[in-house]
């Protein structure tokens, strides 16, 4: 079982980092008051962004197309919510459908039927020294890709942000009452661009992270509903950075057991397996059930 | 002619080889060709009444799924044949092709077998649906054949896209040591093929299309079907109006189905190629049958 272990946390820390850059997107999104089901749709276009990008340039610039494509999608997305005032919720579910089947379509006309194949420059895992040699959460957490790395970084700087900054006091006030940061000056509208934007630009990252961290290709819908897995997350996490970092790492875990479980080789149907992490998701939800911390303004407006 | 797909076209698999034999009687035929993606089975009636509307003579539904569809909409638009590549049901103009993809699956689990070092072997499906069942349960059983006491682990991905999904599931199997997977999951496949090159001393098989030129250090060989060659003897038998209603089979006799190996490798030794190669010719003459699943 030992043996085992490592692989496990190995699988859920890889697992989990995709997730984590488009579920703390998606939670800056939704403190501003607006909830993105095109997250879906921006983690799509990262994909191809970051093929397109590391085409050209190398993995580098991969991740700067992915970034680009997600924020694309965004606004997209903040032009018909913010400006053209339409329905959060239809418009989300509109981009997701726009992100899948453009990419699709670009993918084919770039790439053509054959597609891509596997040639698609990726970054390989860089063990930390001295970090690394921690035994076993050490190699699990500390021989990761340079993504992972980026989002230990980027999450204390977004808690701190989020609660010890003015504009994180901005963003707050917005998604809580927006009347209210009104009347202080704030301009609600500039808040919720772009906290739409940045919420894009980190579903592409996510997007860039599989492509580029893991897979090395890009497939017409790959994205395979972490998008909404993402937006899951953040209400699991209680909309907090560090709530939504552990979030994802629980179900970065959940998959990464439903893969060790099937490998097992029990005489247990699949699907059991396959649905693992949704039904742990259902528990974990009613478990925290009259406890909502929902920013007030969610998707009211 | 047109033919309706499960999944992209790009995934160099069992749609992209589907895709390839439109375009073959296209160019052999001369005939107009379509082709849609279809997302949900829901869609699939409607696609399918959409072209025996617009009167297609042919219309192919690439795989089992399109069964149920193509039995509803048939009698509705009796000038054009309807063809699922999988199946059971005949009717007036349904045809449904059935391919011996177990029969090849069963030779590359001999080839499987000899080459792993570790005696244990992984199998990773997109859904299960009863062909890949199938193919899996010959390729352990050809696997046996060979080393009794060896170890098959198998796995689903649960769709046919999340590439991330398939190497993960790829690396659990090579965390429990097995060196040969055989991937049957398009293009969540390609992800398999990415953490076997990524991994030493592991082998992967590719399915439905040959794949060996995918990531040709690592592929073992490929259990391919010959979609182009079959859909062109289908299409060219509606174009001639010699067309039979009934289960089209294509097995190994007719070569639609085969085991590739990878001709830039030379890991599978000489005695067990020809193993195959004798077996292979045995299977063709109808006088060695590949142990099926039992029903569920």
């Amino acid at each position: 079982m030992e043996l085992l272990l490592l692989p496990f946390l190995e699988a859920s820390v890889r697992t989990a980092t995709p997730l984590a850059f488009a579920a703390l997107g998606e939670l800056v999104t939704e403190r501003a008051g607006v909830i993105n089901l095109g997250l879906e749709g921006a983690i799509i276009a990262g994909c191809l962004g970051a093929l397109v990008g590391a085409g050209v340039g190398g993995p580098g610039f991969g991740f700067l197309g992915g970034a680009a494509a997600g924020t694309a999608m965004a606004a997209l997305f903040a032009l018909f919510v913010i400006t053209l005032r339409t329905d959060q919720i239809i418009a989300g579910a509109a981009i997701t459908m726009l992100g899948l089947g453009l990419t699709g379509t670009l993918y084919r006309t770039l790439y053509g039927a054959s597609g891509a194949s596997l040639s698609s420059p990726t970054v390989a895992p860089v063990p930390l020294p001295l970090l690394s040699e921690i035994p076993v959460v050490g190699p699990a957490l500390f021989a990761q890709t340079a993504p992972t790395y980026a989002l230990y970084l980027l999450l204390p700087l977004l808690a701190w942000w989020m609660h010890r900054t003015h504009a994180g006091l901005a963003l707050r006030a917005t998604g809580e009452s927006a009347d209210a940061a009104v009347a202080a000056g704030i301009s609600t509208t500039r808040v919720r661009w772009a906290a739409i934007l940045f919420g894009g630009a980190m579903g592409g990252l996510s997007g860039a992270t599989l492509v580029l961290a893991q897979v090395g290709t890009f497939n017409e819908g790959m994205s395979a509903g972490r998008g909404f897995i993402a937006i899951a997350i953040v209400v699991l996490g209680r909309w907090s950075a560090w709530g939504t970092a552990a979030a994802s790492l629980v179900f970065g875990g959940a998959f990464a057991l439903q893969y060790l479980f099937q490998s097992a080789g029990w005489d247990v149907p699949y699907p059991l397996f396959l649905g693992f992490p949704y039904v742990l998701t259902l528990s974990l939800l009613a478990l925290m059930r009259g406890r909502s911390a929902a920013p007030e303004g969610l998707a009211k407006s | 002619m047109a033919l309706l797909t499960p999944g992209p076209i790009s995934d160099q698999a069992w749609n992209s080889s589907a895709y390839q034999g439109l375009l073959r009687i296209r160019d052999s035929i001369g005939a107009e060709v379509s082709h849609i993606q279809t997302r949900t089975p829901a869609e699939f009636d409607e696609n399918f009444r959409q072209y025996g509307a617009k009167g297609f003579s042919l219309v192919i539904g690439h795989g089992f799924e399109f069964q149920d569809a193509a039995q509803r909409v048939g009698p509705e638009y009796p000038q054009t044949v309807f063809a699922t590549t999988g199946g059971s049901g005949v009717g007036p103009n349904i045809v449904p092709m059935s391919f011996a993809f177990d029969e090849p699956s069963y030779l590359a689990g001999i080839a499987a077998a000899t080459v792993s070092k570790t005696g244990v072997l992984g199998t990773i499906g997109g859904t299960e649906l009863p062909p890949v069942r199938a193919s899996f349960h010959a390729f352990a059983e050809g696997a046996r054949s060979v080393n009794p006491g060896i170890t098959v682990l198998g796995a689903y991905i649960g769709n046919w896209e999340d590439a991330g999904a398939g190497k993960e599931q790829a690396l659990a199997q090579i965390a429990r040591r097995a060196d040969v997977i055989f991937q049957n999951a398009d293009a969540a496949g390609l992800g398999v093929f990415q953490a076997v090159r990524e991994s030493k001393g592991v082998w992967v098989i590719g399915a439905n299309a040959d794949q060996n030129g995918l990531a040709p250090a690592v592929t073992l060989g490929s259990v391919v079907i010959d979609l182009p060659h079959a859909f062109l003897l289908l299409a060219r038998e509606v174009h001639e109006g010699r067309f039979e209603p009934r289960v089209h089979r294509f097995d190994t006799a007719s070569d639609v189905v085969r085991w590739t190996p990878n001709p830039a490798l030379s890991v599978i030794p000489a005695a067990t190629a020809a193993r195959i190669d004798s077996l292979r010719a045995r299977i063709a003459a109808g006088e060695f049958r590949v142990p099926e699943p039992a029903t569920p």
